[in-house]
């Protein structure tokens, strides 16, 4: 993996995390927002190479670090965005029969956000953080999972186009 | 070939699990690495923030309003015959007209109890990289806030500032489930400490057993030494339901608080307590009901 297409995809991520940021998080969805951010890079995991996981995991993760509202340590997305990468790198044969199939692949990108809302959620309580209600905490995981169902169809075409966009001419 | 691209990746996963522990210990220790690297960030969000927050103010309220369109198509009738009408007149933009009476209202509460304020515009909400409840407002360092200060709305108690950068700032609304604010019933001695649950509601505990509370009551902030992280006197909510246990040490109640936080544009920082307490001076006073007595007079029987 070449460093042009690590700091290529890292700026894209800022961006789609900016957009996030400044925009989508003014939408009062029902029950609990929706993070356009997350979908993406689960959607970037899903696509890359064993390396590319988890690097861009790693990075993806950090970016979410620097989120001004979060009030949780320093590098514990990082961690938790780590550990997603891996998580895809050793499936990415079976990853490879969701590609195939949209509705399956967003229902597999869906699930992946919510399962990294909730590893988050582990992880922060095995660090101490008050992270609320078991309840609520499963209803906001819920709602971010079905929203990002609903959404990801809108801009996974882009997403996909912009990642062909950012590949070398080696890789492709 | 494969086995030393496995490696390879085992090796780059040790490396990104031991930097992210790295980071986290750094941050657990106390080396204030994301305070600075997150005010960095604030800083330049800030202006698109601001920009973003003038451009889009209207789709906060995307969702309700789609799921409204079903009734739409009733009022389309009714609305082009006002349209005739509300074209002679002069239209003002009713989100400046809203955050104007909000801002007028808060100006309004903080008057009648003597906080010194700076009032702010909320300009996010909440964030996905987090389970708290929180928003950001267009004030930060520069204008005088700091850590700990007290946000109240035209409604009453809205949060804390959590953290500061120079132009923004992050407030913890009441409604996080880590929000803990100690009240006193208005109109009695009786104190307890109100809990957000990540909700419209919030749990009240009673710390006196023998105290009553009734569906209704009003509860204010007791306030903190210093008027950190509390001023007193702040309306924080009103009792819905009394919770009834017989087995509990204290007693507890749901309370729907006095600010809605979900409709929020203007807020104001108290900046400075007030000298006195307040008490129970904020509390908005119950319009005065009007009771008509009547009398009823027997019918007249037919007179022949």
């Amino acid at each position: 993996m070449s460093q042009l297409r690590v700091l290529n995809t890292s700026l894209f991520l800022f961006v789609i995390f900016l957009i996030q940021e400044t925009i989508i998080s003014r939408i009062n969805f029902p029950i609990n927002g929706f993070s356009l951010y997350l979908a993406a890079l689960m959607v970037l995991l899903a696509l890359e190479d064993r390396t590319g996981s988890l690097v861009f995991g790693f990075i993806g993760g950090v970016i979410m670090d620097f989120s001004v509202a979060a009030d949780t340590p320093f590098g514990q997305w990082a961690l938790v965005m780590t550990i997603m990468g891996y998580l895809f790198s050793i499936n990415k044969e079976s990853i490879g029969d969701f590609t195939e199939t949209p509705i399956l692949f967003i229902g597999f990108i869906s699930f992946a956000s919510g399962f990294c809302l909730l590893f988050f959620a582990l992880i922060g309580t095995l660090l101490g953080e008050e992270m609320g209600g078991l309840i609520r905490n499963f209803g906001l995981i819920f709602a971010n999972t079905l929203w990002t169902f609903l959404i990801t169809p809108i801009f996974l075409p882009l997403i996909i186009r912009m990642r062909k966009v950012m590949l070398t001419s080696r890789e492709k | 070939m494969a086995k030393s691209g496995g490696n390879r990746s085992r090796l780059l996963l040790v490396l990104l699990l031991v930097s992210s522990l790295f980071l986290i210990t750094l941050d657990l220790r106390g080396v204030n690495l994301a305070g600075a690297i997150r005010g960095s960030v604030a800083s330049a969000l800030s202006p698109v923030e601001k920009l973003f927050s003038n451009l889009f103010s209207p789709i906060g309220n995307l969702v309700g309003d789609i799921r409204n369109l079903g009734q739409a198509n009733e009022k389309i009738e009714k609305l082009t015959k006002e349209l005739d009408q509300l074209k002679s007149k002069e239209i003002m933009d009713e989100d400046t007209v809203g955050q104007l009476s909000q801002l007028r209202n808060v100006l309004d509460l903080a008057g009648r109890a003597d906080y010194k304020i700076v009032a702010a515009r909320v300009i996010n909400r909440g964030s996905s990289a987090t389970f708290k409840e929180t928003i950001t407002i267009d004030v930060g360092s520069s204008s005088g806030i700091s850590k700990n200060m007290t946000v109240i709305s035209d409604g009453g108690l809205v949060g804390v500032v959590k953290s500061v950068s120079s132009s923004t700032s992050i407030v913890m609304l009441m409604s996080d489930p880590t929000f803990k604010i100690g009240v006193r019933i208005a109109g009695t001695q009786s104190i307890g400490v109100l809990s957000g649950k990540g909700g419209n509601t919030y749990l009240l505990q009673l710390l006196d057993a023998t105290g009553e509370i009734k569906v209704g009551d009003k509860l204010v902030a007791r306030g903190s030494e210093g008027g950190r992280p509390f001023v007193p006197g702040v309306p924080v909510g009103t009792v819905i339901e009394v919770q009834s246990n017989t087995s509990a040490i204290t007693q507890n109640a749901d309370v729907k608080a006095s600010a809605n936080l979900n409709q929020i544009g203007i807020v104001a920082v108290v900046v400075s307590p007030p000298k006195g307490d307040p008490r129970d001076s904020l509390i908005p006073k119950p319009n005065p009901t009007v009771t008509v007595y009547v009398t009823p007079t027997p019918t007249p029987s037919p007179t022949k």
